[in-house]
Parts: C-alpha cells; structure tokens; sequence
C-alpha cells in the first residue's frame, strides 16, 4: 500500500476510535499524542539540529502554566488561555536558547539542564504565583470538551496541525539548512549559513511546539504541577525518540506510541517497577539497539554527530 | 560551619564525579544514586553490626567499598561497551542507571525514611564561640582537610595519580605510551563511586535518609563540578565549600532565591568560562 494509504488507513482509525474504544483508551491514546508532539517537537532538535537539550521539561512546564495561570488567576476561558501556550515556552526558549546555542557539546546539555532547574525551582518557590508544591488544581477544559472524546479529538486536531507545521519546517529549505548543521557547522558557515541564529531559531520552534504539548496535558490533567519542569520529565521526550528512533520524523511518534503502552502494561501489573524497567530499556536500547526500535526496522543509521561546534 | 560540612559531603561526591569525567570523559549522572546506596548501606551496616563504639567506623568504612563494588560492576558490565560512543549516549545511559538505581533501592529498603544515629561519643554538642554545634559536624570539619590531603597525596604523589592525571591530558597518548588504560578507567571508576560512597555514609547521620536524595545531591554536585571545572581536583574543593555555604547562608538570607542563585551562577559558569573556573578547556 502506498504512503498515503497508511495514513490516510490511520487517520480513519483514529478518527472512529472513540465509537470502538473505553474511555480509558481514548485518554491512553490522548496521551500517547500529546507525548508524540513532545517528543517529536524534541527531535527537531536532536534528530535535525544534532543538539540534544537535557531541559525541555522547562518549555514543556512553560506550556503547561501559562495558560493554566490565565484561566486560574484571570478567568480567561480555556481557548483564549490556551495559545499562551506556546507563545510563553517560546519566550523561555528564546531567552535561554540565546546563551545555550553557543556552546555545544555536552556543555549545551548541561547549560540546558541549568535553566530547566531554574524553571522548576522559580515554579516550585513562587507559592504566591503557581502554587509551589500544591500546583494549580482544577484547570478544565469548557464543558464542550471536557468528555474524555471531545478532548480526544481536540488533541489529536492540535496534534495534528502542530505535526505538519513541523514537517513542513523540516522539509523547508530551513530545514534543510538545519541538517547541514548538524553533519557539518563549519562546513555550513563557509556556504553562508548563520550557524548560531539556525540553531536559535530551531530551538524556539522546538520550544514553542513542546509548550503546545504542555499545554494539552495541563488542560487534559486538570492540573498542573513543578514535577513538569524537572530533570526527570526532561528526559521523556529523549527516552521516547531515542526508543522510536531519532532520525526519522516519525519516530518518535512511533516510540511515544511504545512507550505509553508499555509503561501502561507495565504499571499496571507492577506500579513500582515501572522505573526499573524504563531505565532497563533504556539501558539496553543504547548498548544493543543504537538504532532505536524504527532503526531495528531498517531505518537509517543514527549517526554520532554529537551537537554542533560552531 | 553547617555550610562547611555539607560542602565537606559536597566535595567527597563531587571530586568523584570529577574524576571519572577527567579520565573517562563520562557525565556519570548515576553519581547521587553511589551517594543515596552510601547512606542506605549505612543504615543496615549500623543496624547489623553489634552495638559497640567501633561499630560506626567499621561500618563508616565497608559502607563505600560495597558502592566501590556496585561501581565495579556498572563499569565492567556496562560503561566499558560504550565508551566508543556519543557522549550524549553514555549520559542518558547513565541517567537510565538513576532510575534502576533507584527502584532496587526501594525495593531493598523500602519507602519510608531512615536514620543512622550518630556515634554516642559525637552525639553532643560542642562550644564554638559561644555557638552550639553539634560534635559529629566537627568530626566532619576534621575529616575534611584529612580526606583532602589524602586524595592531593594520591593524586600527585603516586604512580597511579601521576597516571590519572596523565589520562585526563590525553589518554591515547597514555595508551600508546603501554599503560593498560581500560584497567585505568575501571579503577578510577570504582575510586570515584567509594568517593560518593562515604560521601553518603558520612552524611547519613546528618539527614534524613530517603529515596529522593539521589536527584538532591546530584543537581547540586552537578553544579559543584560544572563551576569548579569537570576534571579539576582542587575546583571541586573550592567550588564545593562555596556552593556549600552559599547553601546554608543562602537559605537563612534570602531563602526563595538560593537555588535559583546556585544555578544562576552555574549558568554564567558556563556562558563565560564553559570548563569551568579551575577546569582546561577543551581541544
């Protein structure tokens, strides 16, 4: 079958999911999407850009409080409240990504990681603002998508335009710009590319798209709490693109879709194994499986261009 | 002085977490997780052990030789198929080891938190200017410039450190000059984990001992090592004592801000001087 009918079979089955599925799966599905966009958001990054930042968590929580801030402390309804979203991790990832992009290496991880820590520690002390500890309690959606199937279809709706934004961005000749950085920074400066400003950018638009991310899961949580900015939550979208497989676009879809399920087999039966058995995968994934699970399948070799040195 | 001992418990994790990067170029986040086992298996040691006044140094002493094992067994097992690789690959690599780590440590102990009481000759409190403080943190002062000293010895008046320093110069040259360099990195591995391991087992008495202490201790030793330079010895110890008063002082002058401050500081760390203040840059 070609392309387009696979996805044209997908979005049929997506689509009429909700008249076959429980509840329960259409919000597993909810979250698989939402998940899917982070990490695909993330790969940008890492799987284009060859940059691999340790602190998306920091865009991710930026997403997910700042509309939940609007409809919380100024009444603003949730559509209105909602494009804060990535228009605040934008702001975040410009401000931060200015000093990240210039160093590289695993000094760009690090410094990423330094800001994230920073994000969650202001989230967690401003009591006054966010709540601290106690996070922001009772952020729904209007009563029109509240039903577990109305914020599916929401989700999968802005999933799915901030997907093609995203592939359009990687097909476009920025896109194409960004991969040369990757292979090769010096190389793409003598053909004239601001290496900096390329890779910038490429972390705004990653950063805006995780705060989309952040922003469905805080209306689809109903709350929202600093744990979304810690260290732990920013290696989801790493594990998940790195299980799905970091250099093709939809793999970390594909790992997101993995992921979720197995952690809900697997919490299921043993809630306290779950770490052990992610960190095992994980583990295992890089000692056996460089290629992540899509590489197994005949994907392209991940190649070890580590982030870019300008 | 309380800032001091907990730059002292900073310091032993944090040179640790230097040393391995120097020589094996790897970020061991897994570093707080060797503090976290240090201080548990100093909760059973002390509990097993018969109850007589050695009782705490002995088991002060096996508590890091059981994490020197666990960090033996990581590196021969593991690290060693992937030094090879992209950096950022041993660094998650490493971060999946937290999480592993972690579990097996709740699982072993259990959720609750524990204690080590101090030894009954420290129990008390000593005079310091008229000050109150507690007699263990004075033993921890004392130990400090001792284990200090012992590791500068080491380190430049050795055979093995000449060649620890050697490797973090250039280690193809080390190995090409017959020195057995994998040998080398699975001993400063398994030295660097003992380091955290007393780190935590001497601190065990001072804290609460609980699960969430590995993501504790290793943000902040992340940010000791980072300002102090990765694979400098004596930015460690600075950077260590600083941040470890910075710490103390921090919470008692504006607290809100102190961790903000800490990581502030971090990241004009790395803005202006990436390898760190005591740290060389690299090639």
């Amino acid at each position: 079958m070609p392309r387009a009918g696979w996805l044209g079979l997908l979005v049929v089955a997506l689509a009429v999911a909700p008249l076959a599925l429980p509840p329960f799966f259409l919000q597993l599905l909810t979250e698989i999407a939402i998940v899917g966009l982070f990490a695909t958001a993330f790969n940008l990054l890492m799987g284009f850009g060859g940059m691999v930042s340790f602190g998306h968590a920091a865009y991710f929580a930026l997403g997910a409080y700042a509309p939940a801030l609007l409809v919380k402390r100024a009444g603003l309804p949730m559509l209105l409240a909602l494009p804060a979203a990535p228009l605040a991790a934008a702001a975040g990832a410009l401000l931060f990504g200015f000093f990240i992009v210039r160093l590289s290496h695993t000094y760009f991880a690090m410094l990423s990681l330094a800001f994230a820590q920073i994000v969650f520690t202001v989230i967690f002390k401003w009591k006054a603002l966010t709540g601290g500890d106690d996070g922001l309690l009772d952020v729904w959606p209007p009563a029109a998508l509240k039903s577990p199937a109305a914020y599916y279809y929401f989700t999968l709706a802005v999933v799915g335009l901030s997907l093609l934004a995203l592939r359009l961005i990687v097909d476009s000749p920025f896109g194409y710009a960004l991969r040369s950085v990757r292979e090769n920074p010096r190389r793409a400066r003598f053909i004239g590319i601001d290496v900096r400003r390329h890779q910038l950018v490429a972390f705004v638009i990653s950063g805006a798209f995780s705060g989309v991310a952040g922003g469905l899961f805080a209306f689809y949580n109903g709350s929202v709490f600093p744990d979304f900015a810690y260290f732990t939550k920013s290696f989801e979208p790493l594990v998940v693109a790195l299980l799905g497989g970091v250099q093709s676009f939809y793999g970390p879809l594909a790992g997101a879709f993995g992921f979720k399920i197995l952690e809900w087999l697997v919490s299921r039966q043993w809630p306290v194994y779950w770490p052990l058995f992610l960190g095992s995968i994980v583990i295992v994934v890089i000692v056996v499986l460089p290629y992540g699970f899509v590489g197994l399948a005949g994907g392209r070799p991940w190649r070890t261009r580590p982030a870019a040195k300008a | 002085m309380s800032g001091l001992s907990v730059g002292m418990f900073l310091f032993l994790v944090s040179v640790g977490m230097s040393l391995i990067f120097g020589v094996t170029r790897i970020v061991n986040l897994a570093h707080g997780s060797f503090y976290m086992v240090g201080a548990y298996l100093m909760v059973t040691l002390v509990e097993v052990l018969p109850d007589r006044p050695w009782a705490f140094w002995v088991a002060l002493l096996l508590a890091p030789l059981g994490v020197a094992m666990l960090g033996g067994v990581i590196e021969i097992g593991l690290l060693r198929l992937i030094y090879r690789r992209d950096p950022l690959m041993q660094l998650i690599l490493t971060f999946g080891l937290i999480l592993v780590i972690g579990t097996l440590v709740l699982l072993a102990w259990g959720p609750d938190n524990k204690s080590v009481p101090r030894p009954a000759a420290l129990a008390g409190s000593v005079r310091v200017f008229g000050q109150p403080f507690p007699s263990y943190y004075v033993l921890v002062l004392g130990l400090a410039p001792l284990v200090a000293l012992a590791l500068w010895l080491v380190f430049y008046r050795t055979r093995w450190g000449m060649l620890i320093r050697a490797a973090t110069v250039d280690r193809e040259m080390l190995g090409a000059l017959g020195v057995n360099v994998a040998a080398l990195y699975t001993q400063v591995f398994v030295f660097g984990s003992a380091l955290a391991g007393l780190g935590g087992a001497l601190a065990a008495p001072t804290v609460a001992v609980a699960l969430g202490m590995d993501g504790d201790v290793l943000t902040t030793a992340f940010v000791v090592v980072v300002i102090g330079g990765l694979g400098s010895f004596a930015g460690s110890f600075i950077s260590a004592l600083l941040v470890g008063l910075l710490q103390s002082f921090g919470i008692l002058v504006f607290p809100a801000v102190s961790i903000v401050l800490l990581f502030a500081i971090m990241a004009v760390v790395l803005i202006v001087r990436p390898w760190g203040l005591l740290g060389r840059p690299e090639q």
